[in-house]
């Protein structure tokens, strides 16, 4: 019955047609991007634009220049390794301090949650000097942990706060207890209770983690100095500035294929991520 | 599914986990060094070759070139100037010196027994930038100037001959811009962009001994230069990021034939030829008080925090790149050297067909004050100049305003 | 009455404690190491006049840094030009969001589709569309050939980034356009947890699609939408490589929010003490807007 109401439902048509002219406005500059890295350096950021570039001027030459040149896989295979330990990193450390939040019980743990959230809200540059202190006291300089192990910390506060909702209103405390009445300790609730259950949550967290050594520049920058280290933000930055901030054609060319991963993982665990957002609310 | 991921990032953990925690020592010496030479105009192919001979000269040493922009390097030795997280040679900017000095992380290189030998090697003016006091911290690396760069297709098709006053750059911009192009183009408004113009009218900045700003800065010399700055930004002569952040960017401008003059170092002559600009260049015209542009360049410094040993070598190394092979092969990729000896030699000239003109412009450049607050009290300036250029502040009003401040960083 | 089973989980509970600690201690040492001991140095950092430089000392000023920050025309220019950021960008987010969420809730094919292709600006790279934004707003960019040269609106370019609230309204179209997908997603997610039968009970009673979002779905996903205003918030007062790459806070500083201040302060002044300060600053202003739309949202629901 519900089906056939959708079936029939008249508003069908003009919600396809505001979300297709939607779409447009979105992904418009994303092609723009696409194209521009088919194009010569020169001829991307000119007066009059031209939108639709002829096929005689698009060639793979910018790409074929930066596979020859530039150790592109390298700093993939650097920011891959980055996104992926921070990823579970981040969920063990998200997970368990979730699931603590949520049921065990320890003392004080409203004002470690509380800390946590607080560090959400404080603006992360004026901590930069003292956690580039903290990094150079560990070793952790022109160390690749010095960025996974930093980035795990700044994503855990939001995946934490995620979680904990999540855990709060899809497990049943009887779940847990039914657990316990079979003689499993609380091990057990985490292990077969907890995780499989807050699965999509976690998928969804890992989404936004796993994006994030794409996107961050700052930290990566001062923590990996060396060329063989750096992940693919630097990288692009880098060579962009050394080229005199002009040969646009070669970063478009770069980003383009920097956001292939990202749209793989995302395309990956999407099916989990919607469900996987439900704990994004407050109970006020 | 998640199975399936922990298998592939365990894999992926064991395969790249040595990449990230192999760590390199041993008994040779490996110095970091920190520069800024350009990639595209090929200094930093060249910078690894002088590094390859220095290494086969001296076979204990490697020497491990980072690249980093501007900015970059003043953020690094920021951060890591508590912890001591520095190279051991940095080449950067000449205004870095008083800077770097204040966060007490360079070492005071003419300590060095060979100090006055290796600095009498290279043109005094710009070494100056590395004294304070009576000591060294630093020892030059290349030299620079602004020259007034003009499109000769632009000045012949707007039928204005080339300016041979200050007066006359300003009456040719306004000339200049017509048919969609600008007559003249400066990117930011700091000393390095209006000090010239200042200068050549007879004005200055500070009191020589840098007790204050006030009857300098706000001079009528100084309001009278800003208020021509500002008749041509409203006529739509003058344009510049820092002033109008719509603008085109000066070296995108160039390239595309939109601005006809600047005054600019000798990047612009490497992004011109890049290009296929049809460009030409000429010292800055003479204001009232003569043609006086502004001293720029690079320094090399090397750090306290470095070990004795990592110290000496390094001070080998940049005596080799302040001398005259190093100097010349830079300067065929457009560095300007500072080596006197490489100044006057002939491969080095031919590489560079601007160098005549560099030079008489730098007989008369000027220093910027070389003191440790001087990029606070630079963005002061730059952001009173922009207020007043665009009209939204009066001009004297702004300059005593600047004048003001600057006194209290000074006083600081 | 207490049942066995009562017993047994209480007895659990009571043994649980090393195991507890077991589960919560790794992750807590974590997070304390890597923000806690920076965010309570920072704390420090803002009493003293810091020196970042090697074997320096930093006398204690007490609430000089504070002074600093508040008397600062800059600074206090910055942070009306974050607030103003915010007040656009985080409704225009929201509603734009949600009413993309509700359309491609109501679709039956092609929801994947449009889902990957609205959430492609969040999973691009902010200095790559921050650059292209540039270019869509600059003096010879794609918006002012549309204006002059297509559209014929206007007769000379205009200069979307050369004054203080234009250059700012281009920053929060690019946050906006960025946001969008993200609370798509969010409202998705909450649009699908609303339970179908209130739906059903409102069709029999005849209500309008407008009357039923009004009346079901907006108050089933009140929640959502307090959370995702704070985020959204905190996200708006985090804004950086927008301005950074747009206007670089020119002309004259004018254009400068909260963190490209703070860097310029940090980095170029050496004045961490007056960041440390600014940053404070900026999260009690952040804690007070939670707590006002904390309490906002409760009184609200009381009639």
């Amino acid at each position: 019955m519900k089906k056939n109401h959708k079936m029939t439902d008249k508003m069908m048509i003009p919600r396809y047609i505001i979300l297709t002219l939607g779409l447009l406005i979105m992904i418009v500059p994303m092609l723009y991007m696409v194209l521009s890295s088919l194009k010569d350096n020169d001829k991307t950021f000119i007066y009059p634009p031209v939108l639709f570039p002829s096929l005689s001027e698009l060639s793979l030459n910018n790409y074929q220049y930066i596979l020859e040149n530039v150790t592109f896989f390298r700093y993939l295979g650097n920011t891959l390794f980055v996104a992926i330990m921070t990823v579970l990193i981040a969920i063990v450390v998200s997970t368990t301090l979730a699931y603590s939040f949520a049921r065990l019980d320890i003392p004080g743990k409203k004002i470690v949650f509380g800390f946590i959230i607080s560090v959400m809200l404080l603006p992360g540059l004026a901590m930069i000097i003292p956690q580039f202190e903290l990094a150079a006291r560990m070793k952790l300089i022109n160390n690749i942990w010095g960025v996974i192990l930093f980035y795990a910390a700044w994503v855990t506060p939001f995946s934490t706060f995620l979680l904990k909702g999540y855990i709060e209103d899809n497990v049943p405390k009887e779940m847990d207890e039914s657990i316990f009445i079979d003689g499993g300790s609380i091990f057990s609730v985490y292990r077969y209770i907890i995780i499989p259950i807050a699965s999509p949550a976690v998928a969804a967290i890992s989404i936004s983690n796993f994006l994030y050594p794409f996107e961050e520049l700052g930290w990566s920058q001062q923590i990996l100095k060396l060329d063989e280290l750096r992940t693919l933000p630097v990288a692009i930055t880098m060579f962009f500035q050394a080229h005199s901030r002009t040969d646009w054609g070669y970063v478009f060319a770069m980003t383009t294929l920097a956001m292939i991963p990202v749209i793989a993982f995302y395309l990956l665990l999407q099916k989990y991520f919607i469900s996987g957002m439900t704990s994004g609310a407050i109970k006020g | 599914m998640f199975k399936k991921l922990l298998v592939v990032s365990l894999f992926l953990f064991t395969s790249l986990v040595l990449i990230g925690c192999t760590d390199k020592t041993g008994e040779a010496i490996t110095l970091e060094f920190w520069h800024n030479y350009s990639a595209s105009d090929g200094q930093v192919a060249v910078l690894e070759t002088l590094i390859d001979e220095f290494e086969a000269e001296n076979e204990n040493v490697t020497i491990h070139p980072v690249y980093m922009e501007w900015q970059a390097l003043k953020d690094s030795v920021a951060l890591g100037a508590n912890t001591g997280v520095l190279p051991d040679i940095l080449r950067g900017d000449i205004a870095f010196v008083p800077q770097f000095q204040s966060l007490n992380v360079l070492l005071k290189v003419s300590d060095f027994d060979d100090y006055e030998t290796a600095a009498a090697k290279v043109l005094t003016a710009p070494n100056s930038s590395n004294k304070m006091g009576t000591d060294y911290y630093g020892i030059a690396s290349n030299t620079n100037t602004k020259i007034l760069f003009y499109n000769k297709t632009l000045l012949q098709n707007a039928g204005v001959s080339v300016p041979t006053t200050l007066d006359q750059v300003w009456t040719a911009s306004q000339t200049l811009t017509t048919g969609g192009k600008i007559g003249y183009v400066e990117p930011w408004t700091g000393i390095w962009n209006v000090g010239p113009y200042i200068w050549s009218n007879g004005g200055d900045v500070l009191a020589p001994d840098y007790s204050t700003a006030t009857g300098y800065i706000n001079s009528s010399i100084v309001v009278d230069v800003i208020t021509t700055l500002k008749n041509l930004y409203a006529a739509g002569a003058l344009a510049g990021p820092s002033m109008d952040p719509g603008a085109v960017g000066d070296t995108d401008g160039w390239a595309s034939g939109l601005y006809a003059m600047q005054l600019d170092g000798p990047w612009r002559a490497a992004s011109n030829n890049a290009a296929n600009v049809n460009y030409e260049a000429i010292p800055l015209p003479a204001g009232s008080a003569g043609s006086v542009s502004v001293l720029g360049g690079e320094n090399f410094m090397l750090f306290k925090t470095s070990a004795v040993a990592k110290q000496e070598a390094a001070w080998e190394f940049v005596k080799f790149m302040t001398d005259k092979h190093a100097q010349v092969e830079m300067a065929k990729v457009g560095q300007m050297p500072v080596n006197i000896e490489a100044l006057a030699d002939a491969e080095a000239i031919a590489a560079m067909p601007l160098l005549p003109v560099f030079a008489t412009a730098l007989a008369t450049a000027k220093a910027r004050p070389v003191i440790a607050s001087w990029s606070e009290i630079e963005n002061v300036i730059a952001t009173k100049v922009a207020l007043a250029i665009t009209g939204q502040k009066d001009v004297q009003v702004a300059m005593d305003e600047c004048a003001t401040e600057i006194n209290a960083i000074l006083a600081d | 009455m207490i049942t066995i089973a009562d017993k047994i989980i209480k007895k659990t509970k009571r043994r649980l404690d090393w195991r507890a600690l077991v589960i919560f201690l790794p992750g807590f040492l974590f997070v304390f190491i890597f923000t806690f001991y920076p965010m309570a140095k920072m704390l420090v950092m803002s009493f003293f006049d810091w020196k970042i430089g090697f074997n320096q000392v930093s006398p204690f000023v007490g609430f000089k840094n504070y002074i600093d920050v508040l008397s600062d025309p800059i600074a206090r220019l910055s942070i009306v030009n974050t607030f103003a950021y915010a007040f656009v960008t985080v409704p225009l987010q929201i509603v734009i969001g949600l009413l993309v969420a509700v359309l491609i809730n109501g679709i039956v094919k092609g929801s994947v589709g449009f889902r990957l292709g609205y959430y492609f600006p969040v999973i691009s790279s902010w200095v790559v569309v921050a650059l292209l934004f540039r270019y869509i707003f600059s003096n010879f960019g794609l918006l002012n050939y549309f204006l002059v040269d297509i559209l014929h609106l206007s007769s000379e370019p205009i200069g979307w980034l050369s004054s203080r609230w234009s250059a700012l309204f281009a920053a929060m179209m690019l946050g906006v356009w960025k946001g969008v997908g993200w609370n798509m997603v969010v409202f998705l997610a909450a649009l699908q947890a609303v339970p179908k039968d209130q739906y059903e009970a409102a069709d029999i009673d005849g209500a309008n699609r407008i009357q039923k979002f009004f009346m079901i779905t907006l108050p089933n996903i009140r929640g959502t939408m307090l959370f995702v205003i704070i985020m959204l918030s905190i996200g708006a007062f985090n804004t950086y490589t927008p301005i950074t790459v747009l206007t670089g806070g020119n002309p004259a500083h004018q254009t400068e929010v909260v963190l490209t201040w703070m860097y310029f302060k940090t980095f170029n002044a050496f004045k961490m003490g007056y960041s440390a300060a600014f940053s404070v600053i900026v999260a009690i202003i952040i804690i007070l807007i939670t707590i006002t739309l904390f309490s906002l949202s409760k009184w609200k629901r009381r009639d």
